[in-house]
């Protein structure tokens, strides 16, 4: 018990700030995010930097209206609206109209974001709030197969979570890990370049914007699980390389499960969360309807992480 | 950076990247090439993805244009898409506006051009089938092609 008190005594003021701030984390995760957007641009071009472009822009301009209509203080500042128009951006494919952009980071900013009160009260990552309203709403732009078929490549131009699910475990050997790591793969503007993902997690988990915990145990969960599913029937589910490097594994890994509002604080719960998404992924991949299960399964664990935080040491200044 | 200083910073970038993404629009949109890449064909049966490439390709099957755009016979130029006359539905009025473009409306008879579904179906599976390559018609055949 005096143990306990010890921890919590506070000297008194002046007290020094450390410098770190909101801003500097936003910042800090867009430039971790540039060699994955570069990726996208190199091979989209300039329908790539119109969607980019327009979805930063109007995440931003959403939550300035929002401030204006609310009377509250401007809080574009953060760079948090920017953050999330840039992952929705990066989420989808190049070919995507204006008006589901701007759609897209209205659901992210005032129905993801600030109807639950702003930055660090939303229960939910905001852009996946808005990835799983609009493909439920107008899945063809979605479909990667369908949106992107003008855009001729010299690597295989079919989603590899598709081939998977419907040509099976035998179509994917047309696909190689390099490929795959190198962005050769169709897919959203900034998830499909591995190795720029790898590179921009590792950076944001040194510069400790992110927690590893997350990051860690969430591609530990998929891992795991899809050997087990490998291992249980290799001719029907794929190996667990393949699972690491398409779809939304890598920048659900490193740039979504890792949201602060939405994850848990302590290291038990953060491992509990980051295993529990990277299950329900491949589950949702290997048995569900989906062909990615990032997007649900990350979701449906931003749902249980008010119960993950109660997990002893209980969470410090978190109500739920 | 001071909040001040944030706000500015934000304010700019908003604004210019909005800029930047609406003349981005207007300026590069999505190009739709001459001869398609790859047509996503969306039906019923569950959307079938065709690469056009692929087919014409020399490094893949390389097949002539004419082996399935059958019209007009003498000009490889002016060769009309599928859909240009086989309608997706057994109603042939939108086959028949098509024909007339180039057609007097005594010269066409919408039974000439049938449903595209038959088309399609009875092309892919003959091609398939006699060069031995690509899906063939075995119990599973729907789904080598089909995707829901």
């Amino acid at each position: 018990m005096t143990t306990d008190r010890k921890k919590f005594i506070v000297s008194h003021a002046p007290y020094w700030h450390n410098g770190s701030s909101i801003s500097e984390r936003s910042y800090n995760i867009m430039f971790a995010a540039i060699p994955a957007i570069l990726m996208g641009l190199i091979q989209y071009g300039g329908p790539a930097m119109s969607v980019l472009s327009l979805s930063i822009s109007t995440a931003m301009l959403w939550e300035l209206l929002m401030n204006k209509i609310m009377k509250h203080p401007f809080s574009i500042g953060d760079g948090n609206s920017a953050v999330i128009g840039l992952l929705f951006g990066m989420m989808v494919p190049a070919s995507l109209p204006w008006w589901v952009v701007i759609t897209g980071t209205f659901v992210a900013v005032v129905i993801g974001k600030v109807i639950f009160g702003g930055i660090g009260a939303n229960a939910f990552h905001p852009v996946l709030v808005s990835i799983s309203v609009l493909t439920i709403s107008w899945g063809n732009h979605f479909d990667f197969d369908s949106a992107l078929v003008h855009y001729n490549f010299d690597f295989v131009t079919i989603y590899p979570l598709v081939a998977l699910k419907y040509f099976g475990v035998s179509a994917i050997s047309d696909y190689s890990v390099a490929d795959l790591l190198m962005g050769k793969q169709i897919g959203g503007i900034g998830s499909t370049f591995g190795i720029g993902l790898i590179i921009g997690g590792i950076y944001l988990i040194i510069r400790r914007i992110i927690r590893w915990e997350i990051s860690v145990s969430f591609l530990a969960g998929i891992i795991l699980t899809a050997a087990i599913f490998n291992i249980s029937n290799p001719e029907q589910y794929a190996n667990p390389i393949f699972h690491l490097l398409t779809g939304y594994t890598l920048i659900g890994a490193f740039f979504l499960a890792t949201e602060d509002s939405s994850s848990p604080v302590n290291t038990v719960a953060m491992i509990i969360y980051g295993l529990g998404g990277g299950i329900l992924t491949v589950v949702i991949r290997n048995i569900g309807t989906y062909v990615d299960g990032v997007v649900f399964a990350i979701l449906l664990m931003n749902l249980i992480n008010p119960l993950l935080d109660k997990i002893r040491p209980k969470a410090i200044g978190k109500v739920a | 950076m001071t909040p001040k200083k944030e706000l500015q910073v934000a304010f700019r970038l908003a604004l210019v990247l909005f800029v930047v993404g609406v003349l981005s629009y207007a300026a590069f949109p999505v190009q739709q090439p001459e001869e398609p890449v790859r047509i996503m064909f969306h039906n019923p049966g569950g959307k079938v993805l065709f690469d056009h490439n692929m087919h014409t390709d020399a490094s893949g099957y390389g097949i002539s244009c004419m082996d399935c755009h059958h019209h007009p016979e003498d000009d490889e130029s002016a060769l009309r898409a599928c859909g240009d006359c086989h309608s997706p539905t057994d109603d042939i009025t939108v086959t028949s506006q098509t024909c007339l473009e180039c057609h007097d409306e005594d010269e066409v008879d919408g039974s000439d051009a049938p449903k595209r579904a038959n088309v399609f179906h009875n092309k892919c599976r003959t091609c398939h089938d006699d060069y031995g390559k690509g899906p063939s018609s075995s119990d599973d055949a729907c789904k080598q092609c089909h995707i829901m």
